[in-house]
């Protein structure tokens, strides 16, 4: 007997991700209303992450009838980590299309707020995209204006996104490149400096069970509950086990207490994968799946790396 | 005399060598245990141990708040302890009579003892200072014959002729052996497909699970007798990082498809991790959890404070 088995379909499901730009609001809407109406028509969830004034107008263009769901956006003390809003975005687009078996539209819009200082936020965060939703059938959009603040706005929307909508037709974009490259031309900055820690402590591979007992008592003190502080050791120490691992034998841990919990582990190793942890790990890999579940625990995780090594800032409330 | 704990019968005067801090949980755990099942009132002197000796029992599954509740278990406070230990030895010959008179009136048919004694009684590391008070109790036992005690020693705090000393003064000495103990994680056998696991397996350690997997594995294989089901209690596993949870995943993918790995008693930190980690997606692999994981933090609970005894 020939038992057929269904597969995920002949055509490869996977992330649809263009670039459209604008001169005026009123441009972007007309740009963004074709969208939101074709993906009405194939049936599938619209999620927007846009201004209050552009979901105004798509509303008001596209009656009650259109649910837009609102696309997770950068929140809490260290908004400029585009790899944190990415992992965000990832799971919830993830939940969205049904563990990767329906089709999602997701249309976004530059905000500017969200610059920073010198509007790099962007090109991590698409880049990060590229890399967390890579497996996921979504087709997303990101609108830029033709001129914002930051020319390396405009530079990197131009090398992460594999197409760009010109005239209202996407099309194949010449200058796109793969995220590990964009990264390699534009690291993941350095969160901003904090004030001296309120623990340090340096470790070795037999001295994790040190650091774990640092980081739940600093939960535990601060009134956390049980639960969330296991789980928030587990992600620590699966960083801090990265950085034995693969780093050098030494490493540090820094705690900041406070209504939050601040973490951060540095070594001297050398990044191989420019940004670890944002694709779900496949269940054979056992690589990789550490830090992916250790970015899910946590408020926020940025890893950035330079000449002195591998950083890792680490937030959650306690 | 050696035996193993779950031969103590009558015993009197035991005594206990401990390797790590999870050997001597599980050998005060035992001991506790063996009391409250016998209906023997019991008296553990604690020294900020109560929380993993207490959250050991409760692993074991044995009611430790209900003993708490009912009066049968008593634990005496660090400060207590401390304070009764480091006065003069006939003190707690004094103490310990009050205790085993007023467990007598009671009803109970027996006070069984044991507690945290090295750090207060040897700061300076001496053993004369123990030998006094070990003959100091052994004259309570005398007296009392419905008595038992049982004295732990930490074989990392003492050299080998300190302990022969201390062996020599007990009729019975406990012994659980060990597969594995690094003072972090401590793995016993209770069984030829079965093993225990106690304490956290993390990056250091974590290569042991696998070599105990595949060991057990072809034993269990060799074995005509041998059930099918390999057997890991994690009741007193604390702490697994997400290699480990892949490892033991993979492990069960691995198995003959006529074999399964159960992990039983998994506390709720360890189960989360599992489902993680592909568990409930592993056909040949059970997760059995544990049916009431112990409060990690028995400690803030003020029915623990002792009443003195009634000087008599």
């Amino acid at each position: 007997m020939v038992k057929v088995q269904a597969t995920r379909g002949a055509e490869a499901v996977r992330l649809s991700h263009g670039a459209g730009f604008y001169g005026s609001h009123a441009e972007l809407v007309a740009q963004l209303e074709p969208l939101a109406r074709a993906a009405r028509d194939r049936g599938e969830p619209l999620v927007v992450g846009v201004r209050p004034i552009t979901e105004q107008a798509l509303r008001h263009l596209l009656g009650d009838a259109v649910e837009l769901i609102p696309l997770a956006q950068p929140v809490g003390a260290d908004p400029g980590s585009g790899q944190t809003v990415a992992s965000r975005r990832a799971l919830q687009l993830r939940k969205l299309t049904e563990g990767g078996t329906r089709p999602v539209t997701a249309i976004t819009e530059h905000i500017s707020r969200f610059d920073g200082p010198d509007g790099s936020f962007w090109t991590e965060l698409d880049a990060a995209m590229n890399v967390a939703l890579s497996e996921l059938p979504v087709t997303l959009t990101c609108f830029f204006p033709d001129l914002p603040l930051h020319q390396r706005i405009l530079d990197g929307a131009r090398s992460n996104h594999e197409q760009l909508l010109v005239d209202g037709v996407l099309r194949s974009n010449s200058g796109y490149q793969a995220p590990r490259d964009v990264l390699a031309d534009q690291p993941a900055a350095a969160p901003d400096v904090l004030g001296p820690p309120d623990v340090s402590l340096q470790f070795g591979a037999w001295e994790l069970h040190e650091v774990r007992a640092q980081v739940q008592q600093a939960l535990l003190d601060g009134g956390c509950q049980l639960n969330h502080a296991e789980d928030v050791v587990l992600a620590v120490n699966e960083v801090a086990t990265n950085a034995v691992e693969h780093g050098e034998s030494e490493a540090e841990l820094y705690l900041w207490t406070g209504d939050e919990l601040v973490c951060e582990v540095h070594d001297r190793g050398i990044l191989s994968d420019p940004l670890p942890g944002l694709q779900a790990p496949h269940p054979s890999d056992p690589k990789g799946r550490g830090l992916w579940i250790a970015r899910q625990l946590c408020d926020m995780l940025h890893i950035w790396s330079d000449a002195g090594g591998t950083h890792v800032r680490m937030r959650t409330t306690r | 005399m050696v035996r193993t704990i779950d031969e103590m019968t009558p015993v009197d005067h035991a005594c206990a060598v401990a390797d790590s801090d999870e050997h001597l949980w599980e050998v005060t755990a035992a001991w506790l245990a063996g009391g409250l099942a016998a209906g023997e009132r019991v008296l553990y002197f604690e020294d900020e141990t109560a929380a993993a000796v207490l959250g050991r029992l409760a692993d074991d599954r044995v009611p430790v708040r209900q003993a708490i509740g009912s009066g049968q278990l008593l634990v005496m406070p660090t400060a207590r302890t401390r304070e009764i230990l480091s006065g003069p030895a006939g003190d707690l010959e004094r103490l310990l009579d009050g205790h085993v008179i007023e467990a007598t009136t009671r009803g109970w048919p027996r006070l069984r003892l044991t507690g945290e004694t090295a750090c207060a009684l040897s700061p300076s590391g001496s053993a004369d200072r123990v030998m006094a008070f070990e003959r100091a109790t052994e004259r309570v036992l005398r007296r009392h014959p419905a008595t038992r005690l049982l004295c732990r020693y930490d074989r990392r705090r003492w050299n080998d002729q300190a302990i022969d000393e201390m062996r020599r003064m007990h009729d019975t000495e406990l012994v659980s052996p060990a597969v594995y103990d690094d003072n972090l994680l401590r793995i016993t056998r209770n069984g030829p497909s079965s093993a225990r696991l106690a304490g956290e397996i993390d990056h250091s350690n974590r290569l042991r699970i696998r070599t105990l997997l595949e060991t057990m594995l072809d034993q269990t294989l060799r074995s005509h007798s041998a059930p099918t089901d390999v057997v890991l209690d994690l009741s007193s596993l604390r702490f697994l990082d997400v290699a480990g949870a892949i490892s033991a995943v993979h492990a069960a993918e691995e198995f003959p498809s006529t074999h399964r790995l159960r992990l039983v008693g998994v506390r709720p930190r360890v189960l989360r991790l599992l489902d993680r980690c592909g568990a409930p997606f592993a056909a040949q692999l059970v997760v059995e959890a544990h049916p009431e994981p112990g409060d990690p933090q028995p400690l803030a609970d003020p029915a623990l404070a002792v009443p003195e005894p009634v000087e008599s």
